[in-house]
Parts: structure tokens; sequence; C-alpha cells
């Protein structure tokens, strides 16, 4: 089916499934098959922030006083966070925008792939406060054998479906050459690469932060870094938002409360999406390994660190009604959760070291003067 | 201390906490000591999720993290009832 920015045709939105439905037409958040999108967005709205707003400037003495394989872990969490906040800040828009039937998901996805945006900007935040040209490290991003073979799993769901669409979109369903490559495309199919995308970016933002975050409060726990670690609660605090998505998005298709043929998948795919999850798992304990090759940090090593990826991926396992497959019963770094609550994120505005927030309101300081000419 | 301001929670046949109806389950569980998951406290990570087995609860912010009927998020409700829970 061709994609069409506006459809002419009268749909009723609360009938449609949440993607393959009609193309969304009118805007609307009057009514909604699908509340919870609704009440994210409102809820990610009222988290809004600006990475300009956090004062990171005392880093810069504190980074010059870690050692080198701290300095090691700190850039390359920065390295694997730039990935993840560069494919997350377009790709749910290009994969699942072209394929949505709910005025209320699409605007979900908007919002959520906006915030990964500001994620991505932050880096560059932090940075630039660090290093006079921090071009070396944005270029090893995709020269670094470790980040690349993360990239590879977390791009191709994506690239799969989006491709597919694109065929099923200007061809139809069918058999379809491209570059000497045959392609079979029905609706099924899509569904399923539908499905496997979800559970992959599920497991994207319910495990790929996870290791880097305890890095990052591990050096606030000792007072360092503190202008990074205050956003980097702030993104945790977002993650957190777009886990529950995609958590709400496979429990309602598992659940048959969504698509029929969804449910179906769900339950024939299970193995697969299973394996994504603990794919991810695994990477992130490898990525713990490769970041304390050069020698470890205070507070934290490669062990502990990998049963607390084991401890979160067990309950976001359990959330998707998945088993639970680790040991690890109670949290091994208990004081993660001081970080990981949204009480005192907000950031205090006298902190800004820019001062353009307040324009609006300078400009709606309107004085009666400014009426001069009117006759009241 | 009022009894009417306390219910009871049963944890499991052998433990039971006494629990404040004014502040949330989780504040209270965390008061008598018992290790439960939490993150974000508001209601919309879904890390403290439990299952409810007897009772009723009340949310004082609307819960946005995915939950099944049978569960419930113990950092955004209080206890309307004496509750039957089952810790994750
Ligand atoms: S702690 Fe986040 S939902 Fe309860
Ligand atoms: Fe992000
Ligand atoms: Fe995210």
């Amino acid at each position: 089916m061709k994609y069409t920015t506006f459809n002419q045709q009268s749909t009723n939105p609360l009938a449609e499934p949440m993607f393959f439905g009609n193309p969304v037409n009118v805007a609307r958040y009057d009514q909604q098959k699908h509340q919870i999108f609704e009440k994210l967005i409102e809820k990610q709205i009222s988290f809004f922030w600006r990475p300009e707003e956090v004062d990171v400037s005392k880093d810069r003495v504190d980074f010059q006083k870690l050692s080198e394989p701290e300095k090691h872990i700190f850039i390359s969490n920065l390295k694997y966070q730039t990935l993840l906040d560069s494919v997350q800040g377009r790709s749910p828009n290009i994969a699942f925008l072209p394929i949505v039937s709910l005025p209320e998901l699409e605007t979900w996805i908007e919002t959520w792939s906006f915030f990964e945006t500001i994620h991505s900007r932050s880096y560059t935040h932090i940075l630039r406060n660090l290093f006079a040209d921090p071009s070396e490290v944005f270029e090893d991003i995709v020269l670094n054998e470790e980040i690349k073979r993360r990239a590879t799993d977390i791009s191709r769901y994506y690239d799969d479906l989006i491709f597919a669409t694109q065929l099923w979109q200007t061809q139809g369903e069918g058999v379809h050459q491209v570059d000497g490559q045959s392609y079979t495309v029905n609706l099924r199919e899509l569904k399923k690469k539908m499905f496997l995308c979800m559970n992959s970016v599920n497991a994207l933002e319910a495990v790929r932060f996870y290791v880097s975050f305890a890095c990052t409060f591990a050096f606030a726990e000792r007072e360092l870094m503190e202008g990074n670690s205050k956003i980097i609660r702030l993104i945790a605090r977002d993650e957190n938002l777009h886990l529950s998505s995609t958590q709400h998005i496979l429990n309602l298709w598992a659940k048959g409360k969504d698509d029929p043929e969804m449910a179906e998948i769900a339950e024939e795919c299970r193995e697969e999406a299973r394996d994504i999850f603990l794919n991810a798992v695994e990477q992130e304990k490898q990525w713990a390994a490769y970041l304390f090759q050069h020698g470890s940090m205070i507070g934290l090593n490669k062990d502990i660190l990998c049963q607390y990826v084991e401890y979160i991926a067990n309950h976001r396992m359990a959330a998707i009604g998945m088993d639970t497959p680790f040991e690890v019963k109670s949290n091994p770094l208990p004081w993660m959760n001081n970080y990981l609550n949204s009480d005192n994120v907000q950031v205090a505005p006298q902190e800004s070291e820019i001062s353009s927030y307040l324009v609006g309101q300078i400009d709606s300081e309107v004085s009666v003067d400014d009426f001069g000419d009117f006759d009241l | 201390m009022k009894m009417d301001k306390l219910y009871i929670i049963h944890l499991d046949e052998q433990t039971q906490l006494a629990c404040h109806k004014d502040q949330t389950l989780l504040e209270n569980l965390e008061a008598h000591k018992v290790e439960v998951h939490f993150h974000c406290r508001e209601g919309f990570c879904g890390a403290c999720r439990t299952k409810l087995i007897e009772g009723q609860v009340e949310y004082i912010t609307d819960p946005l993290a995915y939950i099944d009927d049978d569960e419930i998020l113990p950092c955004c409700c209080k206890a309307k009832s004496d509750l039957k829970i089952k810790l994750s």
C-alpha cells in the first residue's frame, strides 16, 4: 500500500491496529484507541530538558585527575551511548512512521525520537567541554571494532524492516528483484520483521545503556564527573519511559489486545525474540570486559557489573512475559537506585550557562505603551 | 498509634507487616527493610511491579508502566485494605 501523508479516506482510528492499518490522517488526540501513548507523550514532554542547562565545566578538572584506564572507561561509554542515540534519534521515525495507523502512537514515536536527539546533543555538550576538539572521539565511533559490532546488531532489524516496507509500499506483495537478489514481500513477513524489530528496540532501551550508566554513577559516587552524571540521570529517566512504551506495544500484541495476527506472530517468534534479548545482554557483558581491559575503576569491576546487567535483564524479560534465566536475586548495585529515581533530577535554572530560555519570558512582558495606538 | 491507620501486608505465610495507609506501599515495605526493586518511584518505569493476590490499592499517580491485571506498582499506590502480595 502506497504511503500518503494525508489519507483522504475517512477512517476510524479507534478501530485501526497500531501498525499496518490505514495511514493516519487527522492528528487528533481527543479520543484514543490506546490511551497509554497519549499519557506517555504528556509525561515525556513534562520531562523536557536542555543539555546546556547542566553545568559540566567542573568535569574538565575531574577528567584530568582520572587514571588512564578510567579515561578509557569514560570516553568509551560516551562513544557507545552516542552510537545508541544516533540510531534512536532517527530509526523509530523512519521505520515506524510509514506504517503506523494511530495518531496517538504516531505522535508518541515522534516525541520519543525527538528526545533521543536531545541525548545526542548532550554528548556533544559533554565532549566539547572536555576537549578543545572532540572530532577524534566522534570519528572513532565508525572505526572502533567493539562499537561497530554493536552497531551491526542494533541497526540490522531496523534496516530489514525499513527495506521490506519500502518494497511493499512501492511494489506491493510478491517476489521482487533488487540488485540481483530476490525478496519475498507479504504482509505476514512484514509483520514478523516488525515484531523482531520492536523486540530489538525493547532490548536496547532495557539493557543496552546500563553498563555505561553504572560507570557514570560509580564516578558520581566518588564525586567525580558530576555534571556528566546529572545529564545521564536525565537520559536514564527518558530511557525508562521509552522502555515503558516498547513493553506496552509488545504486551498489547501478545495479549491479543491489538492486531490478532500479531498475537500469532508473538507466539511463533517467541524463541527468536528471546534470543534477541539474550544477545543484547551478552553484548553488554562483553562491553564490560572491554571497558575494564586496561584496569578497573574504584567501586566497580567486571563481575559485579555483569551481575547487575543480569539482574536488570531478569526484571525486564519478565515484563514482556519471558522467563527469568539468570540466578541473581538481589540488586548487586543498590546505590544505582539513588540515581535512577526521578526525584531531584530537575536541573536548577541558576546553573544555566546561557539564558536564552528567558527570551520567551521577555517577549511576553508587554507594557501599556506598546498599545499606544489602540483606543480601548 | 491508632489502629485505623494501619493495614496488614501479607508477604507469605510467615511474614505479616503493619502498613500505614497514608504512605505508599513501597515506602511501607522499605520501612520494614524489605528489598523491592525500584527506579523512578513515579509509576512509569515498571521496576517495582508486584503481584497483588488479595486486597485493594488506590493510585496516587496514574501508572504508566505496563502491568498485568493482577499486578500493582507499589511506588505510586496506597493500600485500601489488608493486602496479600508476592514480590518478584
Ligand atoms: S519504581 Fe518505577 S514504576 Fe515503580
Ligand atoms: Fe536515548
Ligand atoms: Fe531511548
